[in-house]
């Protein structure tokens, strides 16, 4: 899982940092909110840590600007004790939750794993990019023409769409698709990728996914027909 | 009573027959070149003169020969089946490059399906051939339709069929509504089995 941490005190950020990638977590560390914004626009993170009390932007406009770019990621927002307004505010800028320091680490870790595993569920049921739309229920690719996919190419190409634009590694692609599959070839990663271009074309959707077979894949808008 | 087709009627079966012939032709050079055969089958059939008659009154055209070989274009019917994708498209390259034959219109009912969900690639063709047609040209140049489609599309295709040509379906709109599904799944089979094979072949 990829993580983005924005925390302006160096000693509190570090410990984090160790902490999570104890736990298996991919960790970009930033320290002011501005820094936070330009690294979720171009880079797909499972959750996102925000302390609010931040300089160059504070962590609650800089939600509401990732908010605002169409991201969707869980964020975990770090908040002073005595401010309820933060709390408040922050929840309603698009926060998915929020902890208010001094925090135990074990308290966060878990939070982050409620907060990941509720995504799954949250997902809205149509994803629109131009005049592409994946209606994730009834697993259907529709532009011009309309196409069904199958439970894996629909999740994938959900991936896809909720990052476009950004660049998504084979290795966790494989590990959100086909989490299940443990002893699934690696190779299934760029098949489906396949499908889903030969899918995208058929429908004559004006949308590619750029990127060679084991590398990084990226949704991007032109290319197509329409 | 005289045929709707007038002196012509003899002529159909054999423009059909030539069309037939060549695209038969189209398939074998293509096994030559490749190995594979691109078609399935390829069948022919003259519209009926009852139904022609009454495609002629449904368009606005007094029911003459005139209007069943100008102004309708399926008086000859080739359907040509395919086993994937990029077969249907080869063909219909071909069928552009063939000599003494005019395109007189297309359409892409695969990339742009109808809203019942059919798939099927149309060519209306101005075929020359010896024999006089009814603007008095010798040769003529005889219409035809060729309709492209893979055998999902096909079977797909004679089931909806079914359904237009029964009375009283019981649940019709959520049959319609059920093929039009089974239509997008088909196409999803079609492009992922051009997608395996296309997989095999970059191998």
């Amino acid at each position: 899982m990829k993580l983005l941490l924005a925390e302006d005190e160096q000693e509190l950020s570090r410990v984090l940092c160790a902490a999570l990638k104890l736990q298996g977590y991919e960790v970009d560390a930033v320290f002011d909110g501005a820094a936070a914004v330009n690294k979720a626009a171009v880079n797909a993170y499972d959750c996102m840590v925000l302390d609010i009390m931040m300089p160059r932007k504070d962590g609650i406009t800089a939600l509401r600007e990732i908010r605002e770019a169409g991201c969707m990621t869980p964020v975990l927002l770090l908040t002073a004790k005595a401010e309820l307004d933060d709390r408040v505010n922050g929840l309603d800028a698009g926060a998915d939750d929020y902890l208010t320091k001094p925090f135990a680490i074990r308290e966060l870790l878990a939070r982050l794993r409620s907060i990941t595993r509720r995504q799954i569920a949250f997902t809205p049921a149509r994803l629109t990019i131009g005049s592409v739309v994946l209606d994730v229920e009834q697993q259907e690719l529709s532009c011009v023409n309309a196409i069904r996919l199958s439970r894996k190419e629909t999740r994938l190409m959900e991936l896809l769409m909720r990052n476009e634009g950004k660049s998504l590694e084979s290795a966790d692609l494989l590990h959100s698709v086909w989490a299940e599959e443990k002893e699934e070839d690696p190779a299934v990663c760029f098949v489906y990728i396949c499908y889903l271009r030969e899918k995208l074309q058929s429908v004559g959707a004006d949308l590619t996914i750029e990127g060679k077979q084991g590398g990084a894949y990226r949704l991007v808008r032109g290319g197509g027909p329409a | 009573m005289e045929s709707l087709y007038g002196p012509y009627a003899p002529f159909l079966p054999k423009v059909a027959e030539d069309v037939e012939t060549k695209i038969l032709a189209i398939g074998e050079a293509e096994r030559e070149r490749t190995g594979h055969g691109v078609i399935e089958h390829v069948r022919t059939r003259i519209k009926a003169e009852e139904s022609m008659r009454e495609k002629c009154l449904r368009r606005g055209f007094e029911p003459s020969a005139y209007s069943a070989l100008r102004e309708i274009h399926d008086s000859v019917g080739i359907r040509v089946v395919t086993r994937f994708i990029d077969e249907l498209f080869l063909i219909a390259d071909r069928l552009r490059e063939l000599p003494d034959t005019r395109i007189v219109s297309e359409k892409d009912y695969v990339r742009s399906a109808k809203p019942n969900g059919y798939r099927s690639y149309h060519m209306i063709l101005e075929i020359k051939e010896p024999f006089t047609d009814i603007l008095g040209r010798t040769p003529g140049g005889w219409i035809v339709e060729v309709q492209l489609r893979t055998i999902a599309m096909d079977t797909w295709a004679s089931l909806e069929h079914e359904l237009r040509y029964k009375q009283d379906v019981a649940n019709e709109r959520l049959i319609a509504q059920e093929l039009k599904r089974v239509a997008d799944e088909l196409a999803s089979c079609d492009v992922s089995m051009q997608t395996i094979r296309n997989l095999i072949h970059a191998s």
